[in-house]
This record gives structure tokens, sequence and C-alpha cells, in this order.
């Protein structure tokens, strides 16, 4: 029968981008036993996610940059000496029973297992906000993240004419990743001005290597004849069972669509829209860490000291998942979660921790200096969620609709998850991952902010079990069925 | 606050929300207060199973009468609460489950339970979706389930509608004695009221100890897992002969499973983490009762925390040594039993004769220290 | 114009994989939901409440829209990858 079999590591990292993979490096050069765990078969993460292995560059470089960047990481990893488990679905995380520190319980193909270990870095990135509109579950509509996945990973264009929507950089890097494919952007649709995008250049000035990137992006969209409707949303998804069109209007600063003009209409196959990253942090959350709403930050994040510590005792969050601060600052920031997570296990001095840690602090700040004004243009904009239309489902799993949300609240519901229980908003397959911050938004709006709104309560397991795995192979008498209930 | 109330609840659980709701139909003022939201703990996130096969012997005269309150919700409280009245399957599989079921069919049976035994291939007739591996099951045509998750939207509305004071997130800090009344205190002021009742599951030991009375109350942090939705799999109610299953399907298609496995946590911290080998455990026995569920997928695993006394039989009627306080909880699978039990205690606190079976019940026989108040 | 991407990128030979009995070509190593858009699906089930088409829309396994089955196991297409002879059953778990 297929048996949980603990292992034990010195430092448990979940998630293998950048933050990850830095720490998990970190740590196992500074002489810890460290252990990276990820669902994919290769390190990356999103932002650096690389190409099947059995996909080959026609020739070096094809792949671009971050491409580039990523191949590094991953061979810094495999030379620091760290421990990994790619391929590998971590479904629950606790504090560990009767012992100091974690456990993450995994499945894979060969069944579950458990591991534990006095510290846990969380490196589990971010989750796009989308927020809904009416045809937004239509096949063919997707995320500008599930974009950068089709494009840099799965080498598969979105569509033959190709909406590009939303907000921040991901924008100008998917429309120009999809020209540059030999794909057709049909149109970009950016909810900034001109002036937003100004108002952010300051920060952004700290990497001139990425602005100028950036540029060459916005020149190529230009150069191409692509049109380019700035402070304008997508209004509607048009077509039957996929998309065919989308409609469009202006918007306010703060996202509240124009109803008044007459919305433009671009015929498409496909539309990718997103509207900023949303930390993900469901494993501090589910581990009972101090969070707080720091919209800025892109939502809800743990709260953290300077090397990335949470409230918790050994349990560490770098990355996005920490708050919004993009790849550069992630990789400085696991770094820095890696080499505390050494320090407070014994494994390195704390002089040499000092010594180590100075340099990286001093990069992290010019890193965030770009992170947080990209960051700056994803964050929440309350007139887009004012605009989002009664009958739009909110809830794609349970096909739960604005008015439905409206109405738990007017029947007395003061946060979301009264309003979970009784929509069955965010009770589907994803568990609200989808959902969450959209139903806190619109909620918020009602009773009073988000603090008063709240958030799903985060459970195991972070992310559906098939049955069939959870269970593997068993003999009905080794289940330890406990004694029987009084009578 | 000035006003003096006719009575104060605190907890609104089911318990209290039901004797909230008939005291104020017996024309009391009355306000029900929570530390949180309205059957947000034990009431709002348990199984749901409504079922004599897991009731204790000494509540199956109140399982029965409270699983007809529940059948005819939207008569008596105005609003359904998603309940599904279906058969009911108590399974064994082995000789030795088989010999506790025998017993425990008989002593339900005596109760009052109308439980059959039936052999394997019956109940396959029954249920189509169990498994051959069935030697023996107790059949009961009174059981079914309802949808937690709506108690508090039910409750609510009825109240209001009774005039009761629905006071949410105001969480009782002690009480004290002022002018022939009771004085709860909360942060946002005090609650005046000549009586209190406390209802708070789990939390009845603190509440007690605001009065001086030491009730002992155990926690038990039952775990709960959930499927996708599915195809239908299965159409009534199903357990174990230990007890310590519970499964029912949804018309949605989500399947429940839980039975009292346990999870960690405490009164202080509430529910804190499923224990992973706990929820395989109770995974596989779900699918070893019902194949099919082999073929969906877990997506959430969650924790409620249920009550129990030192004889794991309710704590119901005045505190001792304390006047104008009463209590109403602990009730062993309480969701199906506490509708009828807490309108019993109402109908008491509004002067009749309290009902001989809860009167054994008295919190008396719990007390470690008395109330000096 | 086929969806997959040409340029840069040299592809190991072809696969088939079967997809509700139907023969789809695929690329060893890609997603299931790659080879499944590449070949022209676009709805990969229906939602179970309204019933209306659904495909992939986040690409990395957790809004569960483009669920389908890999022999009885019920997997987001874009966390099931593609390898020679595999079974996909549209429909998710409905």
């Amino acid at each position: 029968m297929t048996e949980t079999i603990a292992s034990r590591a010195d430092v448990i990292v979940l998630g293998g981008g950048p933050a990850g993979m830095c720490a998990a490096s970190a740590a196992a050069r500074a002489g810890s036993d460290s252990l990276l765990i990820d669902e994919n078969s290769q390190g990356g993460g999103q932002v650096y996610r690389a190409p099947p292995a059995a996909f080959a560059e026609t020739s070096p470089g094809a792949f671009g940059p971050d491409h580039a960047i990523g191949a590094s990481l991953r061979l810094a990893l495999a030379d620091s000496g760290a421990r990994t488990a790619f391929g590998c679905r971590a479904w629950s995380v606790s504090r560990d029973v009767g012992g100091a520190g974690f456990r993450v319980d995994v499945c894979d193909d060969n069944g579950l297992k458990a591991w534990r270990a006095p510290a846990l870095v969380v490196a589990t990135g971010a989750t796009e906000r989308v927020l809904p509109f009416p045809g937004w579950t239509l096949p063919g509509v997707h995320g500008l993240a599930a974009a950068t996945v089709m494009l840099k990973a799965q080498k598969l264009l979105p569509g033959e004419r190709v909406a590009v929507a939303g907000c921040g950089p991901l924008l100008l890097a998917v429309a120009a990743g999809i020209a540059k494919a030999g794909g057709k952007v049909a149109g970009v649709i950016d909810l900034a001005s001109v002036s937003d995008w100004l108002r952010v250049l300051p920060g952004a000035l700290s990497r001139p290597d990425l602005l100028a990137r950036g540029a060459a992006w916005v020149a190529g969209i230009a150069a191409a004849g692509t049109p380019y409707l700035r402070r304008h949303a997508v209004t509607a998804a048009l077509g039957d069972d996929r998309v065919s069109a989308i409609a469009l209007s202006p918007v306010a600063a703060d996202g509240t669509v124009d109803r008044a003009s007459q919305p433009l209409r671009i015929d498409c196959d496909a539309l990718v829209i997103g509207h900023g990253l949303v930390p993900n942090c469901d494993v501090t959350r589910i581990l009972g860490a101090t969070h707080r709403y720091a919209p800025a930050d892109g939502g809800w994040i743990a709260v953290r000291d300077g090397d990335m510590r949470t409230s918790i005792p050994g349990l560490y969050m770098a990355g996005d998942g920490g708050g919004i601060s993009g790849a550069a600052a992630a990789a400085l920031q696991g770094e820095l979660a890696g080499l505390a997570a050494a320090r407070d296990l014994g494994a390195l001095a704390a002089q040499r921790h000092l010594d180590l840690a100075a340099p990286l602090r001093r990069r992290l700040g010019r890193a965030m200096r770009f992170g947080r004004a990209m960051a700056g243009l994803m964050v929440e904009r309350p007139g887009l969620v004012a605009s989002i239309p009664a009958e739009t489902p909110v809830c794609r799993c349970e096909d739960v609709t604005r008015a439905e949300i409206d109405q738990a609240v007017a029947e007395g519901a003061r946060e979301v998850n009264q309003v979970k229980a009784w929509t069955r908003c965010g009770m589907g397959p994803c568990q609200g991952r989808m959902c969450g911050d959209t139903v806190a938004a619109v909620v918020a709006r009602l009773v009073g902010g988000r603090s008063a709104a709240g958030a799903f309560t985060a459970r195991v397991p972070l992310r559906p079990v098939p049955t069939a795995q959870l269970i593997g192979s068993f003999d009905y008498a080794d289940i330890p069925i406990p004694r029987p209930a009084p009578l | 606050m000035t006003t003096v109330l006719d009575v104060a609840v605190v907890g609104a659980g089911i318990n209290g929300a039901t004797a909230a709701l008939f005291l104020a139909r017996g024309g009391m003022r009355v306000a029900l207060l929570d530390r949180g939201q309205i059957c947000r703990q034990a009431s709002g996130v348990n199984a749901g199973t409504l079922t004599m096969q897991m009731t204790r012997r000494a509540l199956i005269p109140f399982a029965l009468e409270a699983h007809a309150m529940w059948a005819s919700a939207a008569e008596w409280l105005g609003h359904d609460v998603g309940v599904v009245v279906c058969d009911g399957l108590s399974l064994a599989f082995t000789d030795g489950e088989a010999q506790l079921l025998s017993e425990r069919v008989a002593a339900r049976r005596e109760a009052g339970a109308p439980i059959d035994l039936v052999d394997g291939k019956r109940a396959q007739a029954i249920e189509p979706g169990v498994s051959d591996k069935v030697l023996l099951a107790g059949h009961c045509k009174v059981d079914g389930y309802a949808n937690a998750y709506l108690t508090g939207l039910a409750f609510r509305r009825a109240l209001e509608r009774e005039g009761v004071a629905i006071m949410e997130n105001r969480p009782v800090t002690g009480a004290d004695r002022a002018q022939g009344a009771w004085a709860l205190l909360t942060p946002e002021g005090t609650i005046r009221a000549k009586r209190v009742v406390l209802a708070g599951g789990v939390w009845l030991e603190d509440m007690a100890s605001w009065f001086g009375c030491a009730i002992p109350i155990k926690v038990l942090i039952n775990q709960l897992a959930v499927t996708e939705r599915m195809p239908v799999a299965m159409r009534t109610v199903l357990g174990i002969a230990s007890g310590l299953l519970s499964l029912k399907q949804y018309p949605h298609g989500t399947v429940v499973i839980g039975g009292g496995w346990q999870g960690l946590g405490d009164r202080v911290a509430g529910p804190r983490a499923v224990i992973p080998e706990n929820l395989v455990g109770n995974v596989r026995l779900a699918c070893h009762a019902v194949p099919a569920l082999e073929r969906s997928r877990i997506v959430r695993a969650w924790l409620g925390l249920e009550a129990e006394t030192a004889d794991a039989l309710p704590a119901v009627g005045a505190l001792p040594g304390v006047e104008d306080v009463a209590m109403v909880g602990s009730i062993h699978s309480g969701y199906t039993s506490g509708l009828s039990i807490a309108r019993h205690f109402a109908r008491w606190l509004l002067g009749a004769p309290l009902h001989p079976g809860i009167a054994a019940f008295d919190p008396a026989r719990l007390v470690v220290r008395p109330g000096a108040r | 114009m086929s969806r997959r991407i040409e340029k840069g990128v040299q592809r190991p030979p072809p696969v088939t994989i079967l997809v509700d009995g139907r023969l789809v070509p695929a690329f060893p190593g890609e997603s299931v939901a790659t080879a499944l858009l590449a070949a022209g699906y676009v709805a990969f089930r229906k939602s179970p409440r309204a019933g209306k088409p659904r495909g992939p829309f986040c690409m990395i396994g957790s809004c569960q829209e483009c669920l389908i089955r890999v022999g009885e196991v019920p997997v987001p297409a874009c966390q099931a990858t593609v390898r020679e002879g595999l079974e996909v059953t549209l429909g998710g778990t409905q």
C-alpha cells in the first residue's frame, strides 16, 4: 500500500521561480540542506518558464533574453547542491505536529510523500487579476500571464488575431511577443494613459536596461501599425461559443467605464487580458502568519522584515508573493531569504551573513524601485470594479454573478466568507483563487473597505487533488479508523 | 445602553439562534450576540448530516423531532436550508463492525429510531453507489441532510422578522450584576438583560467562567472535505458502524466527506490545521464505501469545532449557583438535534415545565465549581 | 496558419494523442492544452451551473477551466504533458 513517507531537509522552498531558485541556491551554498519543490518540470516560475526540455533553440538566444536569465538561474541552482523535487505538487502545508518547523505534503506520480524542515521559504509568486466583464468566460479569452506561458514556454500563439488588453508591463511584453513570433496583434487596449506611464518613469530609470526593452516594445507595436488605445477598457467579449470580437470604451483614470460614448469594436479570435498581479499568499495564510492589506503591493501580503522573515519563526516569504516587485527583486529577495534561513538555523555565522546580505540589500533597493514603479501601473482600479455589470459572472467556477454577491450583502453578509457560504461564490474547483480578490473588492465597496470585507479563508489542498492519487492503493484493514464515537 | 432586554443570548449558532427565535415569538425582547457572525462556526461549517444513525441514544427522541423541524423549515423558520430527506445507511464491512452495528441499531431502535438491519445486497439496492463489500447495514428512512452553509442566511432572515437584535462581531468579555439585571460587557458597550442564555458551543466553558462557574468542555476538531461537482454517485446519507464516516452528495454534485476524523486546533486559536494522514484515512474510508468517489477530486478540507461534555451528553438548563443565567449546548451531533432541544429550552424559559428528557441534561452534573454570582 | 510558433524552435518529432477517441497530432513535452488549442479545440468543457462553454484561461493550473481526464484522472489540460498515446477525455468531471 502507498504510505506517507517522511523526509527531512533543513530548508524547504516552495515554488521554483526566481525567488525560489535563488532561495534554495543561497541556502545550499551557505551549508544548509535545501530542497526546492515545484509542480513544473523545470525551474523558472512564470517569468522564466522554460520550453519543454525536448524543444531546442534553432540558434543560441532564439528563445529570448528571459530564457537566458532563467537558464543561468537553473544552472546556479544545479551547481549549488540544493535538492530539487520538480513535477511534484505540494497539496498541504502545516506546522509539524510534535516537532519544530513545517511539514509539506506532496503528491506526484509515485504517490504521497511528506517533507519536514525547520525552515520554510514560500516563493509562490503572484496570480493574475482579471476583472470580470461580459463574455470574459468565453473560450479564446485568456489572461495576459497565460499568454506569456503560451509564447515563452508552449511556443503557441494565443490566436490568429489577438487583442491584448489590460495594464502594466505584461501588456507590452505580450503584444511585442506575439508580433515577434509572427502573430497578428489586433489591437493593444491599455487602461493607462501616456501620463500614467510617464509618472512611473523616474522609478523605471533605476533599470535603464529594462526600460529600453519596454521602449523597444512600444516602438515595435507602433511600427507594425497596431492600433494602440490608451485609457480604454474592454467592456465585452463578443461571440457565441468563442470570442470573435471585443467592445471597448474609454475609461477614467480610476477605471470607471464611460458608458456614454459609443463603444468601439475590434474583431479578433483571441483576447488576452490582465489587470495586474496579486500576491499569492495562500501558504502563509494557511500557516497563520500576520498579513496586511497593501494595495500598492497588489493586495494582502505577509508582514516581513528585511530578511524576508514573516511573523512565524522559520517561515520566510520571498518574491511577488510578498508584494509585487518584479523578477529582479524576487531573485534578490529569494537570496536574502535563503541566507536568513541558513543563518537562523546556525549554518551561517552572523557576521558572514551580514557580509553576504549587504550587497544584496543595495541591489534589492534598486530592483525594488523598478519593480514598484511597474506595480504602480497594476494596482486595482476601483472604478473598474464598480463598472462590473450586475449580470456578469464573477465566480467562473460556479457562475455566480455580481448581482448575487450584492444580494448576499443586502441580506446581511458582512464579509466575503459569508458571501461565499450563501452564494457558492468561490466554492468551485479553483476555490476562489481566481475570483477571491474581485469578490473582496466588490464586497469592500459595500461594507467599508478591504479589511472589513476580509479574504476567503485559505485551506488545503493548495490545488484540487485527484482522489485516486490521494488514497493510493490501500487495504481496508490498514485504514486507522479512530475508536467508535460514543453511543 | 440603558434599555434592559428580557434575554441576551450569547452565541449565534443554531442553539442560540433557535432559542432567540422562539423566545422572541414568545413575546420577549431578545438580543443575539456573537463574537463573529451568525452560524459561522460549527453550525455553518459542519457536514449537514441529519441522521439518527450517528445520534446518541439519549438524543434520539429530540433528533426525530428536530428532523421534522428541518424538513419543515420553510414553514416554521420561513426559509428552506437546502434540506433533503432521504434514506440513510450505516455500513459494516467486517464481522467486528457488523457486531458493533447490530448492537447500536438495537439500542437506537429501542430509543425510537426507525432503523432496520439489511444485508449487503439490500444495501446496494437501496444505494446503488455503495460498494459490494458491505456485509450488513443499518437502514433508516428518516435521515437526510441540510446545506449547513445556508443556516446563517435562513436564521438571519427569520430573526430579523421577529425583531431580534442581531449583534455580530460583538465579543462579550464578562458580566456584571446590577439593579437586578445582567450587564454583558463588550468593547462596544454594555448590553443589559434580565436573563442571559449561554449558547457558545466549545466556548461554553469560557462563558460559564464569566459567572465564576467551572464546567469543563472538551473540544473536538472535526475534519471535513469536499469534492468538486461530479456526476451522481450516491443518493443517500452514508455512515459506518463506528460512526466515523459521513457522506452525502448535494444536488449540485459535490460530495461532503466527514465523520469526525480529528485535525489540529483549540478553543483559543480556533481551527489550526488539517492532519494530512487523517484526511487520507477519511477519504480512503469514503472511497471504500462509494468507489465512484475515486474519479473525483478533493478541492477543500476544513475544520469545525464540536463541543463535548464529560459524559458526551448536552448541557441544557440553569447555570448552577447563578441567578437568571442558563445554557444550551454541547449536543453531540448537535446539528441534527439542536433545533428541538433549543426549542424545548426556550419554552422552559418562557415558563413551561422543562421536558423531562431535557431535565436529564442539567449542567449541574458537569460542574466542577458552581458559580457564585 | 498554424498557431504553433515555428520561429526559433526545433521541436521533437510529433506523436499522436487520443482525444475522445480521435487522433490528434502533438509534440512530446508540450501541454495537452497546447495540443488541443493548436488542433482547433477551443471549448474543453461546459460550466456546471450555466452550461456555458469553457476553455483554458490561466494556463498555470489555477483556474481549472481546462479540466480534462487523462485516463481516469481529472487534471487541468495545461498541467498534463503530451506523450505518445495519451488518452484524453474532454468534459471535465461532469
